[in-house]
């Protein structure tokens, strides 16, 4: 029994350390523009996925509500941007940290009172049927987040390679006030890279919503582990964030199948603290050197 | 000065009069409990402002360490059978120390990835608390009396009087400490910690002590949190009052012991706000008020942004249409916060009391403590004898950076008490050199030798204690400390007090000290007159002296100037050359990188020039100049 049980664990956790990587990509996308993350990513996970939910229940096609949910996760993304971010970054403070908690919790609150505080099914037409590969039971739908993680990463990080835009936007990554002079307007760029982290926020949300279920505190699970995933990862390795969230998605898989599954946070929360203290650019990043 | 200490101190012992005489007025156990927790809150939101307002780091933990003392009181108590003094002693421990080992991996981060780790540390301890069942007993809850101190047993009020007691004791505590050397140091590295290493002062020292500190006055508030209420539950202690907490220092104003008080006041006071609506309707109304008075005078007059005076407004008009449409406003608890957070984090960002400090000290007309008589030159800077003999020497030193051979087998004497030029194109390798010596990267290869024993190097901080200071060629001055503080935190052999006696407030003396010796320093480079004035607000010119009398407060062997007179206009070249004549009369053997030739030439008793990471030459200045190496190098013709 045991023998075909840790390779299930291993896999079905993988699957939702995929999803971790997303919204930690997320993380990424808005760091290499403008150095600062959104703590409030989860919630708009979240949001996106109850946004979705009613798009979804008022009647539409899931093949029209996915654009509609991911549009509206956009929006989210470049509000975040102008009422949290903007203002900070040109004082040159680290107000957004706090500001993006806030936001957050706006979010959360907002979401508690608009869509209940219970967790509602999320329908999908992906069938949830098992199918058996070498002893592992996977879901058609399991599946469905694995290519849905691929693609969206997949499409942006081609986006960022061969667009003009998307090479403005590798240009404000690298040097930001070189790329300004070179006239390409920073701002316009960060807003992009926020678009864009709020378009990969709604996609993780849709994706991992018939799985778990939606509801308020949906987020806070999630992005507990994207930040552990991101920081050991290093925050400027896509590559990177998803072996660390398959890695930590096994592992999670694993802790609350052996030692019981209040405990499943603490490896990932352990690995963070950890990583930070032996090697605080990630496993994937690179080293800074200090410049005066 | 009679005057400013009746003020301030007056204000304080009032205020805790007052304080202490409301339970003997008002005979209401309601009351009574928002005091007590005004007291509890008031403790731990002085240990938070250490990290959020003198660190400036968002400190996300400061929620768990309340319920790691709570737990740790409540654990004690009821397996343990422990009295009340040593519970919470227990508790104030463990928030030291689980502070200092949080602080091992936080110390060496900064802005999101410190919120991270203690964020990532936080959720931790709730996870704890809530599985580990068989001691903390869960999401069930932990009940615990509250033990006799000293075989009193203590009712309400007289648990009151013991946490306004530990109040005023943390207040004083912490009034004397961040007074003293260690807050201006506290404040010096969220500045620059890297002058703050170059200094001597000691970033990773000083930053795990102030968060050590400020955890463990959450966990002594947690004792005390434990013993009110006396029963415990694992979610008391998450995100949410995470989020009050933080509301309560940036909306108090942070950097300000009132400050705190005040935030803890409004923290205590917001549930019952939330639970009353009209109260709750008034509040709003008059909140909408004030970010539109204030927010559209800044608009009109353009002292703010746009965005920074308007979001305000909406947010405080959300919150009155919140306030008057929603029934039951309970449910919107959350909502609420985030958006008087939010105007408050926008719109004034140095809190209520950092706006009331201003408008009181024009009020009262407060002056400022007088300062110290400056202390002599020759008091603070022994003059050297001009020996000649080697004070650095360095051999076959390199420094790589990957493929990049930036030194490249650099050997050279400085003889003491000279003024050693070191000059060479853009890219030769200067900077590097002086980086190297300076302790900030370790070499690839090679020795240094200060007065010929080996320096250890690759570490700023170890380089400063044995006697090498610097500036810098990109200021990194410490721009919240007036420029009299900038000399004063780099001060040497000043501050010798234990924290202990600190923390008592028995080292004015080498306060004053530090104080007259700043003074002479300040002078030496012509700021004497300038001595209060924030290093921010002077013009660049001055900024650059400071770091040069800051550089001096080491009272150093070897002085690493590099390029002191970039960007300096013509008559500040002329105060610099003077200031550097001063210090080599002094003695004091210096280091000069610099691009201006006639600065060079006037000063220098050698130069050594370097290019691409080697010495081409070295001699006189007028020999240097001559050399055919140096004038293909700069002006590329071939020799």
């Amino acid at each position: 029994m045991t023998a075909s049980v840790v390779p299930q664990l291993i896999v079905s956790g993988a699957l939702m350390g995929l999803v971790y990587a997303l919204v930690a990509y997320g993380f990424q996308l808005t760091y290499a523009t403008s150095k600062s993350i959104n703590f409030g990513q989860g919630e708009l996970v979240m949001v996106s996925a109850f946004v979705s939910l009613t798009l979804t229940k008022l009647g539409l096609p899931y093949w029209l509500m996915v654009p509609g949910g991911l549009l509206f996760g956009v929006l989210l993304g470049l509000f975040v941007e102008r009422a949290a971010v903007r203002l900070a970054l040109e004082q040159k403070s680290e107000g957004w940290i706090l500001l993006s908690i806030i936001l957050g919790l706006f979010f959360f609150s907002a979401a508690e009172n608009i869509w209940g505080r219970d967790d509602q099914p999320f329908p999908t037409p992906i069938s949830s049927d098992a199918v058996h590969l070498f002893g592992i039971s996977i879901t058609p739908l399991e599946i469905s987040v694995a290519v849905g993680v691929f693609a969206i990463m997949g499409l942006i990080e081609l986006f960022k390679r061969t667009t003009l835009l998307g090479k403005a936007f590798e240009a404000v990554a690298a040097d930001r006030d070189a790329a300004e002079l070179m006239g390409v307007s920073a701002t316009r760029t960060v807003m992009l890279s926020y678009g864009l982290s709020g378009l990969s926020a709604a996609v993780a949300g849709i994706l991992v919503s018939p799985i778990t279920t939606v509801g308020p505190t949906m987020a806070s699970v999630l992005v507990l582990k994207a930040f552990s995933v991101a920081v050991v990862a290093g925050l400027e390795s896509g590559f990177g964030v998803v072996l660390v969230g398959l890695f930590l998605g096994s592992l999670e898989g694993l802790t609350s199948f052996y030692i019981g599954s209040g405990w499943r946070e603490a490896p990932g929360l352990m690995l963070l603290i950890l990583a930070l203290a032996v090697r605080p650019t990630g496993v994937f990043g690179k080293a800074v050197i200090r410049k005066v | 000065m009679v005057k400013r200490l009746i003020l301030i101190h007056g204000a304080e012992l009032l205020v805790l009069i007052l304080l202490a005489a409301i339970p003997l007025l008002v005979t209401n156990t309601f009351v009574l409990g928002l005091l007590t927790l005004l007291a509890i809150y008031g403790i731990l939101l002085i240990g938070l402002d250490v990290t959020v307002g003198y660190l400036g780091q968002v400190n996300l933990a400061q929620a768990a360490f309340l319920g790691l003392g709570a737990y740790t009181a409540g654990i004690t108590v009821t397996f343990l059978g422990f009295g009340m003094v040593s519970a919470l002693a227990a508790s104030l421990l463990v928030g030291l120390l689980f502070g200092g080992l949080l602080s091992f991996p936080a110390l060496r981060l900064e802005g999101p990835q410190f919120a991270l780790s203690t964020l990532s540390f936080s959720a931790l301890v709730a996870t704890t608390l809530n599985e580990w069942e068989s001691v903390t007993n869960g999401a069930q809850g932990l009940s615990l009396t509250r033990p006799p101190l000293f075989g009193f047993t203590l009712r309400a009020q007289g648990f009151y009087w013991l946490c306004l007691v530990f109040l005023a004791l943390v207040w004083m505590a912490m009034r004397n400490l961040l007074g003293s050397q260690w807050g201006r140091a506290f404040e010096a590295l969220r500045d620059s910690p890297i002058a703050t290493d170059a200094m001597g002062i000691g970033t990773y020292r000083n930053k795990a002590a102030a968060f050590t500190f400020g955890s463990g006055l959450g966990g002594l508030a947690g004792g005390l949190y434990a013993f009110n209420f006396q029963y415990l539950q694992p979610h008391s202690f998450t995100y949410e009052l995470m989020v009050i907490l933080l509301l309560g220092v940036v909306l108090g104003g942070r950097k300000n012991l009132w400050g705190a008080f005040l935030g803890a006041t409004l923290i205590v006071l917001l549930p019952n706000l939330l639970s009353n609506r009209s109260l709750f309707q008034i509040f709003s109304a008059i909140g909408f008020t004030i970010a539109l008075l204030a927010g559209g005078r800044s608009f009109l007059r353009k002292t703010m942004k746009p965005f920074q005076a308007l979001a305000p407004i909406v947010a405080m008009g959300l919150l009155v249409v919140v306030s008057v449409t929603v029934q039951n406003i309970e449910d919107l608890r959350r909502a609420i916060f985030a958006l008087m957070l939010f105007s408050v984090v926008v719109g004034l960002p140095e809190g209520l009391m950092g706006f009331a400090a201003r408008f009181l000290a024009k009020l009262f007309h407060v002056a400022p403590a007088p300062l110290a008589e400056p202390a002599r030159l020759d008091a603070v800077l022994a003059t050297k004898e001009h020996g000649g003999s080697g004070m650095l020497e360095l051999k076959d030193l390199k420094r790589n950076f990957g493929g990049v051979r930036a030194v490249d087998g650099v050997s050279l004497v400085v003889r003491s008490g000279q003024v050693h030029g070191l000059i060479g194109p853009n890219g030769s390798g200067k900077s590097t050199l002086v980086n190297v010596i300076s302790g900030l990267y370790a070499p690839s290869g090679g020795t240094i030798l200060l007065r010929g024993e080996p320096l250890v190097t690759g570490s700023l901080y170890k380089a400063a204690h044995r006697g090498i200071s610097r500036t810098f060629q990109n200021l990194q001055i410490f721009t919240e400390l007036t420029a009299l503080e900038n000399v004063m935190v780099a001060m040497k052999d000043t501050y010798e007090k234990p924290l202990p006696l600190v923390l008592l407030g028995l080292s004015r003396g080498e306060e004053r000290c530090a104080q007259s010796g700043a003074l002479a320093l300040l002078d030496l480079v012509g700021l004497k007159d300038e001595a209060r004035t924030p290093a921010k607000d002077l013009p660049y010119g001055a900024q650059r002296f400071l770091e040069i009398a800051r550089g001096l407060a080491r009272k150093p062997d070897l002085l690493i100037l590099d390029e002191p007179a970039a960007g300096l206009a013509r008559p500040d070249v002329k105060t610099l050359v003077s200031i550097i004549r001063k210090i080599h009369d002094i003695g004091i053997t210096t280091i000069l990188i610099e691009h201006h030739m006639e600065v060079v030439s006037e000063l220098c008793d050698v130069v050594t020039v370097l290019d691409g990471g080697l010495v081409i030459a070295e001699g006189r200045p007028e020999e240097v100049k001559r050399h055919p190496k140096v004038i293909a190098a700069y002006l590329g013709a071939s020799a």
